[in-house]
């Protein structure tokens, strides 16, 4: 039913068009050294016909609906291939073959429209495609014929459009075409798509104006190269527009609000969603395919070029009426779908119409355009799906053959040659396998270099496959079937050399602007440059923001516009509502699109600021990467929404709110009373929490380090505006009350520091705790010490650096604005080196473009490498590169690699100690033994920079150090180069340190306690007498238990030990993480043990207080007589002084009897100790 | 109750055991009056401190058993603290300088300074100078034995010193020279058993000379540690058998399995786990060396033919760096992973060679 239908109108068509064509060709000849005014004047009367036969149409409409449904039905299959992607394919082909021949002239005229209405629809000028279009009247047979082919692509929508314009002429003659196909009688449905297709035409004039002026334009005497040129650009851009495919939706909106044309949008989107609506209210089943299938019919609309203004003089205020009514309704929800709708919707015409013919055949012939990525899609499923096992048997097999493959043979051994200029601009490029002669990052940068691309899978787009040794078999597979060229690296560099150098679309677009400013001053010229510098203008900004022109030039596009304005029928009208909208369309970019200053008194200030100020975002929504809904600056935003909701100030809800904190899985931060914003530099956390702030109309204090925040003035100065409220807007007027909505925000809070700021970080708390007003604080690392006590009391917003893609974009529309022409890649290393700070790129690209606004790729990459951005790598990332393997490897520089080394030189060594024994090194290859070798040549070049690390350290020789940087760092990672098996663990060596230094702590006061009777040095103590003292204090309680206690004891007091050295000594004598023997004594023998030794005072030659050693176990003693005590005693034998000895007898019983034992060894304490403490 | 290595300690240079002509000697010096500085080395446990103390005993009798220990503490010129720990009697001075880690240089200025300076009160009756006993001078910094040179020759006059170390080697030669070298060798196996059997004889226990034998030859010489070890049987079991285990510290029984772990196996996995073991001896303030020693001496049981020697060039190579060296455990895992990549080679080497 379906192809059928397909078939018959195309069989009909040629007639009814040629009618068409040929009056219009005639037209376009006679009027093609002029305007094409009258061309316009023609098409308006068909327009005011349209009108006119509005309401019959509607009529006819709704009697057939279901017809109608049927048609709507086929177009959305050649629309969003998505949904029946198989189905089309076979349609496609069948429609490709028969309609063909019969087409030509008449349907270059329907082409024309469609492409103009589809670019309209999307946003996108396509310059390429319109230029297709207009060009073909003046152009040779030749040409047309071969738009005839891409047209029957097209088929379905453009017989529909033909139809719906040969409706619009004559309704009687159209039904005859219409009911050839015999199930349907009348197609007269299409026509009421095609009126609404043109009233949505209608609303973006700026469409309109670009498309008269490329009309104007294609009149140029340069016209061919310009051509050339455009199409190139479209390429490029398509190419940019299959990336955004991928990208996430956030990204897409934010590319949207930073358009320049928001409201054209919406205009757009509005009448999307009448057409929805109306549909709705005739249809019994209104479905998203038919808004799309609507949005399709835009494309249908005859010749958007007169309509727009006539119809929508007539419409408007239905229109916005009903534009009103369904923003609320739908908007929301349908933006995304329309985004990427218009996103892939313009990819169809450039694939169709490529600048080459030889190109443009094969992919006709194999990739349907409008099919895009479904067949690929179904293709790997099949494929796939059939025998998984097989192919995970390959699979495994090619990624072992990956792992194992090994780098480029014959490095340089081929001549890179010296191509022009951007040869290969336009040209998409995959790379699979290992080249010969170069390294694939070289090879990647050589294309690159000459304005190539090179993407990691192939796709569509693909121009070449350059495939190498052990390439993959998947890409080879998809390359042939799509129609991918695939050639070898030799090719490539032939390639290079042979292919002819061309300007780059950005400097054509620089010169075309600078072109466009030079003639803007008399407009008596402006006929011929503008319409370039409108062409390629918006094509430039196509990628990210279409409509984006300086405030000069949508001054130069208006007085454009105006002066076509007054070629077409309803002048006064149309030129009228033009201001208007004009005016309507500067009013509202000020607030969405932010970063643009929006009238040229603006700039005019912006001049003198610098970049980043003068792009700072306006709104909430144009900062970048903070779009999400979960995003920081939307959490921060509802937190500061709710924030009089959570703490109105009776004291119990906080309390609540806290306990939800820890309760509750979601944390919005209620709880908290202060908000800290953390992240690194040049995110946006200031302006994020600043435009909040406006946001919800906050009025906001902020301090940053530049004040002094130290507790006093902190209590002076914010304490008092904490319970203040603002009166700021009662004095405005703006308000009636005096409003409590004011934020302090604390910038820099990491800064509190030094003598300057002391105490403020508590104070600071203090402050949050009885807040009355939020706070926002804001500090780069969330983990430092100070900010972690404060951290404790706020809610906790982590920024994060957004996403290459994320700030490209913007950087894009930056560069656009400022006037800059840089390509793509460069602004990625730009923004790479940079390590993703906005700030920083702003910065650069300000700095750079100060000498030359046409900034190439080379000159962008080495700039960008010399302003990289010191990266601060964690020891743990250090380790990790310093054995890693690869291409990164081999870009690093000796330098670079030593370089690791002093990211911490202290820590680094260590960790690679630690760790290289975790590697698995590639160059052994598997081998055992040569593994084993590299491992022993590794440990001695650790040595030796362990020798060297000896030297700097006892002789300060810190010259030394890149010494040590090669032993311990770079020549360990050269031989160990390989896979790490697991995450680099930190080095043992310093807790292993720790821990000898307290056992030799332990040993050395064990030493020194048993010094009096061992004799023995340290050493002697730890080897010899440890382990055997130790099996003479258990074997008594192990062999007697109880009874063996005292023995015990005894041993101890010999060895004049106190009861924590047996501690020490077991603690000392532990092995291999075994249990330690005493513990595995049965507790009532260590209690019996115990006791026995608290039973007696223990007296001992040493203090005790000075080693800390803890106290003596049972004696009273007091611990500051310790030391005079030991003293006394020696010298007190001699003095024998009688008297104090009684004092002391009697303050001792077990002791005499003990001490006496000690008598051969030379120390008559006894008496003395008694002395000593008895004096006490 | 003490051990017995400390209760049979002999007092006096005649009750020595061993080395009786050299104890005569030492006699003859003190009964001269006068001696110089006296710079006493040999390993550890072959009786250097009981001979010095017996010297000492010679010099001022019995006055020099009476030993207190002092805690004190000295200000560096830095205004640092220096704590150390003394062990004296009326007539000498024990301190290890090397205590004060970095700083000995100032205990050993300070301390010899104050001990020196002071007279002593009687002379008539007593010797005219004192005695300062420097243990471990082997690990004194370079600093604090340049300090010790002038002082040895500025207070000659009422203070002796006597050094005791290990070795010589890492005395710089200025002092050498200063001092009379005498260095105390480890008694011969005959005599570790012949000092075995007495000790037992006075405990009233008797050993059979083959576990005499064996322990002194299991203990290294090193009377200390055989007579702790014959103490060790003696609890085990007793009476005594022939051919009785000898109980050995576990460090050693550690370290014995750390070289058995080396050898059974050569892999990267081996190896982590033997730097852990390396780095369990360390942490139990094993001084490397030993560590060292230990290994080389089990590896090479392990090793036949020109391997051996290989291996003990390897041993000598790493120690000496382990000496330069700042980290040990660098160059104990080196010299692991050396000999097992040496070690693996020789045995596929081995194993081919059988092969064809």
């Amino acid at each position: 039913m379906d192809i059928r239908r397909f078939f018959a109108p195309t069989a009909v068509k040629p007639v009814v068009q040629k009618q068409n064509g040929n009056h219009k060709t005639d037209e376009k000849k006679n009027n093609s050294p002029l305007s094409s005014d009258e061309e316009v004047k023609k098409r308006k009367k068909e327009t005011t016909k349209v009108k006119s036969s509005k309401m019959e149409d509607k009529r006819k409409n709704s009697e057939k609906k279901r017809k109608k449904h049927a048609v709507i039905e086929s177009d959305s299959e050649e629309e969003k291939p998505a949904r029946k992607s198989k189905k089309s394919p076979k349609e496609k082909q069948k429609t490709n073959k028969a309609e063909p021949p019969p087409k030509k002239d008449p349907v270059q005229y329907v082409s024309e429209t469609d492409s103009d209405s589809d670019n309209f629809q999307s946003l996108k000028k396509s310059s390429k495609s319109k230029q297709n279009g207009t060009t073909k009247p003046t152009k040779s047979d030749a040409d047309s014929a071969r738009r005839g082919v891409k047209e029957g692509v097209k088929s379905p929508v453009r017989t529909s459009s033909a139809q719906g314009k040969t409706k619009v002429k004559s309704p009687s003659v159209l039904a005859t075409p219409k009911s050839a196909p015999p199930p349907q009688p009348k197609h007269t449905p299409t026509s009421v798509l095609d009126y609404f297709g043109s009233t949505t035409v209608q609303r973006s004039e700026k469409k309109l104006v670009v498309s008269t002026k490329r009309k104007a334009q294609t009149l140029d005497t340069d016209e061919l190269s310009d051509e050339q040129i455009a199409q190139q650009l479209q390429l490029d851009e398509d190419m940019e527009l299959e990336k955004q495919v991928h990208e996430d939706e956030e990204f897409a909106r934010t590319l949207a609000m930073l358009d320049e044309e928001p409201l054209a949008k919406k205009a757009r989107k509005g009448s999307d969603e009448k057409q929805d609506h109306t549909a709705s209210q005739k249809k019994s089943s209104p479905s998203k395919t038919n808004r799309k299938d609507s949005m399709s019919e835009d494309v249908i609309s005859p010749s958007p070029k007169k309509d727009p203004t006539s119809v929508k003089a007539s419409s408007k205020l239905a229109m916005m009426k009903k534009k009103n009514d369904e923003k609320d309704k739908g908007a929301k929800s349908q933006t995304p779908i329309l985004a990427t709708k218009i996103k892939i919707s313009p990819k169809k015409e450039p694939l169709a119409s490529t600048s080459s013919p030889m190109k443009f055949t094969p992919k006709t012939a194999t990739t349907p355009t409008a099919l895009k990525t479904s067949p690929k899609k179904t293709e790997s499923e099949q494929s796939t799906s059939p025998n998984d096992a097989e192919k995970k048997k390959a699979n495994s097999t090619a990624y072992r053959n990956f792992l194992n493959r090994d780098g480029p043979r014959a490095l340089g051994s081929k001549e890179i040659p010296k191509g022009e200029e951007n040869c290969l601009e336009g040209c998409v490029f995959v790379v699979t396998g290992v080249l010969e002669s170069m390294e694939r990052d070289d090879a990647k940068s050589l294309i690159e270099r000459y304005g190539g691309k090179v993407t990691g899978n192939i796709s569509k787009k693909t121009t070449y496959l350059v495939q190498g040794r052990d390439s993959g078999v998947s890409k080879l597979d998809k390359a042939e079937s799509l129609g991918t060229k695939i050639i070898n690296e030799d090719d490539l560099l032939e390639l290079i050399r042979t292919k002819p150098g061309k300007k780059s679309k950005y400097e054509i677009a620089a010169e075309a602007e600078s072109k466009a400013s030079k003639t803007r001053t008399p407009p008596s010229q402006t006929s011929r440059s503008t319409p370039k510098a409108q062409k390629i203008s918006p094509s430039k900004g196509n990628s990210r923001s279409p409509h984006t022109p300086s405030p000069s030039k949508t001054g130069l596009t208006q007085g454009h516009r105006a002066r076509t304005e007054h070629g077409r029928t309803p002048p006064g009208r149309g030129s009228g509502h033009m201001a208007r909208r004009e005016l309507g369309l500067s009013s509202s970019t000020s607030p969405s699109s932010a970063p643009e200053p929006s009238s040229p008194s603006t700039t005019g200030e912006g001049a003198s600021l610098l970049w980043v100020d003068k792009y700072r975002p306006q709104s909430l929504k144009a900062v970048i990467g903070q779009q999400g809904d979960q995003s920081c600056a939307n959490k921060l935003l509802r937190w500061l929404q709710n924030w009089h909701k959570h703490h109105s100030g009776n004291a119990s809800k906080p309390a609540a709110a806290r306990f939800g904190k820890f309760g509750g899985g979601k944390d919005d931060g209620s709880g908290h009373k202060a908000a800290l914003l953390s992240g690194p530099p040049g995110v946006g956390k200031t302006t994020t929490a600043a435009l909040v702030c406006e946001e919800l109309g906050f009025s906001y204090v902020e301090m940053n380090a530049s004040c002094t925040r130290s507790k006093n003035s902190l209590k002076e100065v914010v304490a008092e505006s904490l319970n203040n409220t603002s009166i700021e807007n009662f004095y405005k007027g703006t308000s009636q009350t005096v409003s409590s909505k004011h934020v302090l925000i604390m910038d820099e809070i990491d800064g509190m520091a030094g003598n300057e700021d002391r105490g403020g970080i508590q104070e600071m708390i203090g402050l949050i705790r009885n807040s009355k007003i939020p706070i926002i604080c804001m500090c780069n690392d969330r983990n430092h010490m100070k900010i972690r006590s404060l951290a404790n009391y706020c809610f906790d917003l982590r920024f994060q650096r957004p996403r290459v893609e994320q700030i490209k974009g913007a950087m894009m529309s930056l560069a656009f604005k400022e006037g800059i022409k840089i390509p793509p890649p460069a602004l990625n290393e730009i923004i790479l080196a940079s390590n993703q700070d906005v700030r920083q790129v702003i910065h650069n690209l300000s700095m750079w473009s100060a000498k030359d606004k046409v900034m190439t790729y080379d000159q962008c990459k080495s700039d960008a490498a010399s302003a990289r951005k010191d990266m601060k790598m964690g020891p743990f990332d250090v380790c990790r590169k310093v054995f890693i393997s690869g291409e990164e490897k081999s870009q690093m520089s000796l330098i670079d690699k030593s370089d690791l080394f002093f990211h911490d030189y202290s820590l680094a060594p260590l960790f690679v100690q630690e760790n290289y024994v975790h590697v698995r090194p590639a160059a052994a290859g598997g081998d055992l033994k040569s593994h084993l070798v590299l491992l022993s040549k590794t440990a001695d070049s650790i040595c030796d920079g362990d020798l060297v690390d000896k030297r700097i350290r006892s002789g300060q020789n810190w010259s030394l150090l890149p010494t040590q940087a090669m032993y311990a760092s770079v020549i360990p990672g050269e031989l160990m180069r390989g896979y790490m098996s697991q995450f680099p663990t930190f080095p043992s060596w310093l807790g292993k340190y720790s821990s000898t230094n307290k056992h030799s702590r332990i040993v050395q006061d064990l030493a020194s306690h048993m010094g009096l009777k061992t004799l023995s040095s340290r050493q002697a103590v730890n080897l010899d007498y440890l382990y055997y003292l130790r099996q003479s204090l258990l074997a008594p309680l192990q062999q007697h238990g109880a009874e063996g206690a005292s023995q015990t004891v005894q041993l101890l007091d010999d060895y004049q030990l106190v009861k924590e050295d047996v501690d020490s000594i077991m603690e000392i004598s532990m092995w291999g993480g075994q249990p330690d023997p005493y513990s595995k004594l049965d507790s009532k023998v260590k209690a019996a043990f115990t006791r026995a030794y608290n039973k007696e005072v223990h007296l001992t030659p040493y203090s005790l207080q000075v080693v800390k050693k803890g106290r003596r176990g049972g004696g009273g003693e007091s611990e500051q007589g310790g030391e005079d005590v030991e003293k006394e005693t020696q010298e007190s034998e001699d003095e024998a002084d009688g008297l104090k000895a009684d004092a002391m007898i009697k303050q001792k019983k077990a002791k005499p009897t003990k001490e006496s034992k000690k008598e051969d060894s030379g120390k008559g304490k006894g008496k003395g100790k008694g002395k000593g403490k008895a004096k006490k | 109750m003490s051990l017995w290595v400390d209760k049979y300690r002999p007092t006096s240079l005649g009750k020595l055991d061993y080395h009786k002509d050299q104890a005569s000697q030492l006699k003859n010096l003190v009964q001269c009056g006068d001696f110089p500085h006296l710079l006493v080395y040999g390993p550890s446990g072959a009786g250097k401190k009981t001979r010095i103390m017996c010297l000492l005993r010679e010099l001022y009798g019995a006055g020099v058993e009476k030993l207190r220990i002092e805690h004190q503490t000295i200000v560096a010129p830095s205004k640092k603290k220096i704590e150390i720990n003394t062990i004296a009697s009326n007539y000498h001075l024990e301190v290890n300088p090397s205590d004060a880690g970095n700083q000995d240089r100032v205990v050993i200025q300070e301390l010899i300074k104050t001990v020196a300076q002071s007279q002593q009160i009687q002379s008539s009756t007593q010797r005219e100078f004192k005695v300062v006993l420097l243990t471990e001078v082997d690990r004194l910094t370079k600093d604090a034995q340049h300090a010790l040179r002038r002082t040895m020759e500025k207070y000659m006059a009422t203070c002796r010193l006597i050094l005791y170390s290990n070795s010589t080697s890492k005395v710089i030669g200025p002092i050498r020279s200063r001092c009379l070298a005498i260095r105390v060798p480890l008694p011969s196996t005959e005599e570790v058993c012949n000092v075995l059997t007495s000790v037992c004889k006075k405990e009233g226990l008797l050993l059979p000379p083959e576990l005499a034998k064996q322990i002194s030859e299991k203990s290294g010489r090193n009377l200390r540690k055989a007579l702790l070890m014959c103490e060790a049987c003696r609890v085990q079991q007793y009476p005594f058998s022939v051919d009785q285990d000898v109980p050995e510290t576990d460090w050693e029984a550690y370290l014995r399995e750390t070289a058995n772990a080396i050898v059974s196996q050569q892999s990267p996995q081996r190896l982590l786990e033997v730097r852990a073991r390396l780095y369990e001896l360390l942490t139990h303030c094993i001084p490397p060396d030993i560590i060292m020693k230990g290994l080389v001496r089990e590896l090479l049981n392990n090793c036949d033919g020109h391997l051996k020697t290989e291996v003990a060039h390897m041993a000598a190579y790493y120690e000496h760096r382990l000496q330069l060296g700042n980290k040990a455990i660098y160059h104990l895992e080196a010299f692991t992973a050396k000999f097992m990549a040496i070690y693996k080679k020789f045995m596929e080497d081995g194993l081919d060679a059988m092969m064809f």
